[in-house]
């Protein structure tokens, strides 16, 4: 069974095509700058060189258009007919409270996804616009939402309310909702599998480190906090994003620099981080390529970096009393052996111990990295959020 | 009808930010200046206003190169055609805007809005001599245009509904902006308020009761303003403050419309407020009160 799974965003659309019953990816594209008369479609395939071109996309319904149409090429293509996709799975962002797993998309479901615009106002129209363009062309589809959300609607109301007064939770749905959840639970999943232990008897603490970062403490299969919040700015330090800061600030530099709302919500979300300390870049490669020829705020911004990760990891450990696994996922997570590094070598205390030589290996396949005495399993594990979406849409199928 | 491509004829300080809101919008702009002189002055400034952006937080150095990659500056009127509304910019004077918009009318798609970015004058009169005046509209855009969340949309006599449903439905969906209706009657509600309001602290000032400092802290902490009217004043420009009183004065009639003649002098003394770095208060090319 051949599933599709897309990602939609405002100007772009990143798709996979998956057969299910290997789980083989098929293959893989985006296309960018849609809107424009010069959108860029690209396509890779499985031990074949890329495809990339340019074409006049002008909304996202002619990209699902496009897009189908490659899929059936007679010589670039994977299918014969569009027919043989069997479902198509969608990313979407906020699912609020309303959605615990992956759901099958009606009309009811659309409506709700549309009434959390507020709370992801970049994210979940341009998912409802990919919806929309599907159902356009692939009208008798089935289509699902998986939610990044959904994964942390576990967390339990002392971990996910604010000590804020209660009735703007109430009114306004203001609590910790979480993100990357896709991705947490693929990698605590996984790494279960590689551990040959029962999910249930796990306590894992799972750091997905990219542009974006955060942690997920995850028991017994369950997302019990994570570090992002009602929005993706709060927890750990980020490229750009400032992550925890005391909230009393924000009022405070509003007056001192006489700035507007939208300057200092700009200031915390792209001009903070990495970027806002090093002064050099949010990209944690750069940053480190300066700190190693001396700069002192590139040294500064890693160290830290490092250190906020490393008190959520304690404080996770803290909340699950202990912790079996600690995992590393995402651009960061996947590949800084520097960073890895320094967050373990501070938290001996847990019985943890990397193995520097695992640790250095460049590899990008998931393995084990901490010595065979350490009492915690340290694992690097290269996300699959559309695997894990495609493997949703086809249990809820399955299900069906 | 989907507006995506707009035209904006005037690279002053409306045109200027007018063009700015529409590109970070993802919209495409061709900004459009008689001379080249015009328009390179009018796009350094740009520059300038961006740059002074990224020094507050406000952008990011990817995103002012995505907003210059969608503004166009061009001096050639009939590229306008690929355009799906224009929005004019231009000095508030009745005949040569209407000049302007009948000029356009020789060439551009017949299904285009024409808007026009006017704070006072008479839609219904700038649009007389037009072929099709249903698609003539007022979109008052106030000062400064990318973070005031105001839009005044005004109807001519003739304006079509259908005119008047896509202006509304591109300020307030494409542009996120609150727009409010009004009827055509000189200042609309914005500039007919706030002209008195800073003729008032005029007055106020030329009869000796404060200092000019002294009555737009009053105001503004008083009264929750962002700046004080004088301030506020200097930012509009002082000649177009000017020319909005002498507009309210003369289709009014009553003598509170009267600009105080200290804003006439220093009109007369080029004492323009921000734009020539003087007027009530001094300031830095960049914008800051000195």
């Amino acid at each position: 069974m051949k599933i599709l799974v897309i990602n939609s965003g405002s100007s772009s659309l990143k798709f996979q095509l998956y057969e299910m019953t290997t789980e083989k990816l098929l293959i893989k594209g985006r296309i960018e700058r849609i809107g424009s008369e010069t959108a860029i479609i690209t396509v890779e395939r499985d031990g074949q060189e890329d495809v990339r071109f340019t074409q006049e996309i002008l909304h996202h319904s002619e990209a699902v258009r496009s897009m189908l149409k490659f899929l059936t090429h007679t010589d670039l293509g994977v299918l014969d007919n569009i027919l043989e996709i069997k479902a198509v799975g969608h990313r979407i962002v906020h699912g609020g409270e309303w959605f615990r797993s992956a759901t099958l998309i009606n009309a009811d479901v659309q409506q709700k996804i549309r009434h959390l615009y507020d709370l992801a106002p970049l994210h979940n129209p341009a998912h409802m616009v990919g919806i929309q363009a599907v159902l356009e062309h692939l009208p008798h589809v089935p289509q699902v939402a998986v939610f990044d959300t959904a994964f942390h609607q576990s967390i339990p109301q002392k971990a996910y309310l604010y000590p804020i007064p209660l009735s703007l939770y109430k009114k306004y749905g203001v609590r910790r909702y979480g993100f990357h959840g896709t991705s947490h639970e693929f990698v605590s999943r996984r790494a279960a599998q590689l551990l040959g232990k029962p999910m249930e008897q796990l306590k894992i603490v799972t750091c997905h480190l990219g542009n974006g970062a955060s942690c997920t403490a995850v028991s017994g299969g369950q997302s019990i906090d994570t570090s992002m919040g009602m929005t993706p700015l709060e927890g750990l330090m980020m490229g750009t994003r400032s992550g925890d800061i005391d909230s009393a600030i924000i009022p405070y530099i509003l007056s001192k620099e006489d700035l507007t709302i939208n300057e200092v919500n700009s200031m915390l979300n792209k001009h903070s981080g990495l970027l806002g300390i090093s002064g050099i870049s949010g990209d944690v490669r750069e940053v480190q390529q300066a700190a190693s020829e001396g700069d002192a705020r590139a040294l500064l911004a890693l160290d830290m970096y490092e250190y906020r990760i490393r008190k959520y990891i304690g404080a996770y450990s803290a909340a699950m009393n202990g912790i079996d696994a600690l995992v590393f996922t995402g651009g960061v997570g996947e590949n800084s052996t520097f960073l890895r590094y320094k967050i373990c070598e501070q938290l001996t205390y847990l019985g943890l111990h990397l193995d520097s030589e695992k640790n250095n290996e460049p590899s990008h396949i998931e393995r084990l990295i901490s010595t065979e005495s350490s009492s915690v399993n340290i694992l690097v594990i290269p996300t699959n959020e559309e695997l894990l979406i495609a493997q949703k849409t086809f249990s809820l199928l399955e299900e069906d | 009808m989907e507006i995506k491509k707009v035209g904006v004829i005037g690279a002053g300080t409306m045109g200027r930010g007018i063009s700015e809101l529409l590109a970070a919008k993802g919209l495409d702009v061709l900004l459009l200046d008689k001379s080249q002189d015009k328009l390179s002055e009018g796009i350094r400034l740009l520059d300038a206003s961006l740059e002074k952006q990224i020094e507050r937080w406000a952008l990011t150095h990817q995103e002012k190169k995505l907003i210059f990659s969608k503004i166009t500056p061009v001096t050639d009127e009939q590229l306008l055609i690929e355009c799906d509304m224009i929005i004019e910019a231009i000095s508030e004077q009745l005949e040569a805007k209407r000049l302007l918009l009948q000029h356009l009318e020789n060439f551009i798609k017949p299904e285009t809005i024409l808007a026009s970015n006017t704070a006072t004058l008479s839609l219904t009169e700038l649009a007389e001599a037009m072929a099709y005046k249903e698609r003539v509209i007022g979109l008052h855009f106030l000062f400064p245009a990318g973070q005031v969340k105001l839009v005044e949309i005004v109807r001519g006599l003739k304006t079509s509904d259908q005119t008047f449903q896509v202006t509304k439905q591109f300020v307030e969906q494409t542009l996120d902006k609150t727009s409010i209706q009004v009827y055509e009657s000189p200042g609309y509600v914005t500039t007919r308020i706030i002209c008195i309001l800073i003729n008032e602290a005029l007055h106020t000032l030329t009869e000796g009761v404060a200092t000019a400092a002294d009555i737009d802290e009053a105001i503004r902490i008083g009264y929750g303003f962002h700046y004080g009217p004088l301030e506020m004043a200097d930012r509009f420009g002082l000649d177009s403050v000017l020319a909005s009183m002498d507009a309210l004065f003369s289709e009014l009639g009553d003598l509170k419309y009267r600009p105080n003649v200290l804003l006439k002098k220093m009109v007369r003394a080029q004492h323009l407020g921000l734009k020539t770095g003087r007027g009530f208060f001094s300031y830095s090319e960049g914008g800051e009160r000195l």
